[in-house]
């Protein structure tokens, strides 16, 4: 079943791509599926989008869109929103309010449910963007969930990420605390057309200067004016590709490894005496933390020879 | 092809120049509490681009609404598109204002089912899981 949908991918067909991100998100594909996927010609810049639920993520992205097809950049956008807890159900309706050509192959839009509790993006994301990447879009969008003080998971799957805020969101001590601001690559503070944007601008830009590291650009932009849309991508280009470089072969390495250490464990764990008892016993007795029980116990494993052949396990 | 237990995906969806959007949100709203996962692609959509939603979002259900009285026109129009994508098998419900002598001529070309003023939402959660189980029977 796999293997025509691999096949159609690789001759660019986008229902295919479509099925590949159904089953990404379902956790459907494994490391072999994966190995076959082309690598990209050129990774892609992964920009996330978060900030509070009616900040106006959408709405930014929808005018982003129309920004990079000027600049004749392929963009795709995984778009998440909230699964209910209680029913499983989902309302997804970020796609609403990104208009988008049909005719247009280089926009890709996919909606994703995201179950609570995993820190306002859907699972398997780094999969689908590799998907993503393959079939050549150049740019991936991410929007989070609505995201509150503390949700920072999206930070490794992104280059970049960019914190929306908007007027009358708090007082100066909101942007001490800990969280959402620290990730940020770039901060912007949209709805800037209203009231209020100047004075949140100075607070955000006061809180900043106390922390180490980087300067993190602070930009006025309105998606109702068109204003620093521009702008905003400019400063999102010229920032490095930071997230680690997907490698499906070394994933399925590292699936290989698991099993090997696994079964090692499992060889040893039977003998009744040796080494192996004895860190589990100084484990048990306290004399040993848990990492260096760990450190000691994987120090027992590597010397034995490979179960795959005559190679002497390297480090 | 899907795993039963992964809900659902149907795009909610009103094309042409309609304007009436209160019933369709309801019907968002109702599917959602029953579980599935709706993909709201709003107003004013025209034909192209609903097919190319259902495309990208590899949708299993689409439910167009119409009060407009434009489905004679509009609602053929989409599904010769979804033929054209290599999309037929997805299932189509229609709701709105549909007079009846339409109804069986809307499901010669393939419209699953028509649902009107009054429907309750629980017999449009029982159509879609009977048809769906039965599809991966």
């Amino acid at each position: 079943m796999l293997e025509p949908l691999l096949d159609r991918f690789r001759k660019h067909d986008r229902n295919a791509l479509a099925r590949l991100l159904s089953m990404a998100a379902r956790g459907e594909i494994g490391s072999e599926a994966l190995a076959q996927i082309p690598a990209a010609a050129k990774p892609a810049r992964v920009v996330a989008i978060t900030g509070s639920g009616g900040v106006g993520k959408s709405t930014l992205i929808g005018k982003l869109i129309e920004h990079l097809r000027a600049l004749k950049e392929k963009v795709a956008v995984l778009a998440c929103d909230p699964q209910s807890p209680l029913s499983g159900g989902a309302l997804l309706g970020d796609r609403f309010r990104m208009p988008s050509r049909p005719d247009d192959d280089g926009v890709f839009i996919r909606s994703l449910a995201t179950p609570g509790g995993q820190g306002a993006v859907a699972e398997h994301l780094d999969l689908m963007i590799r998907l993503l990447e393959a079939f050549g879009f150049g740019v991936v969008l991410i929007e989070t969930v609505g995201a509150g003080q503390g949700d920072t998971a999206v930070r490794p799957l992104a280059d970049v990420v960019v914190l929306l805020l908007q007027p009358e969101t708090g007082d100066d001590l909101q942007w001490e605390k800990a969280g959402l601001l620290e990730v940020a690559d770039i901060v912007v503070i949209h709805k800037a057309d209203l009231p209020g944007a100047d004075a949140a601008e100075a607070q955000v830009k006061a809180s900043l200067a106390l922390s180490h590291g980087p300067a993190v650009p602070v930009l006025r932009v309105s998606s109702k004016s068109g204003d620093a849309v521009a702008a905003l991508w400019e400063a999102t280009r010229t920032l490095p590709l930071r997230r680690p470089r997907f490698n499906p072969e070394a994933r399925g390495l590292l699936d290989l490894l698991r099993d090997a250490v696994a079964s090692r464990f499992c060889k040893l764990e039977q003998s009744a005496n040796g080494p192996f008892q004895e860190i589990v016993r100084e484990w048990r007795g306290g004399s040993l933390t848990p990492e260096q029980a760990a450190d000691k116990l994987l120090q027992l494993i590597s010397p034995e020879r490979s179960e795959h052949g005559d190679v002497e396990a390297d480090r | 092809m899907q795993a039963p237990s992964a809900p659902l995906r149907i795009v909610l969806a009103k094309i042409g120049l309609d304007g009436h959007d209160r019933g369709v949100k309801v019907v968002a709203r109702g599917l959602r509490d029953a579980g599935f996962h709706v993909i709201y692609a709003g107003l004013w959509q025209t034909p192209e681009a609903v097919v190319r939603t259902i495309a990208d979002e590899d949708a299993d259900w689409l439910g167009l609404s119409l009060l407009s009285g434009a489905h004679m026109t509009l609602i053929p129009r989409v599904m010769q598109l979804l033929r054209d994508a290599g999309l037929g098998h997805v299932g189509v419900l229609v709701g709105g204002i549909v007079p009846e002598a339409d109804i069986p001529r809307l499901q010669e070309m393939g419209v699953a089912r028509v649902f009107g003023p009054g429907t309750p939402i629980q017999g449009i959660v029982e159509f879609l899981r009977e048809r769906s189980e039965a599809a991966h029977a």
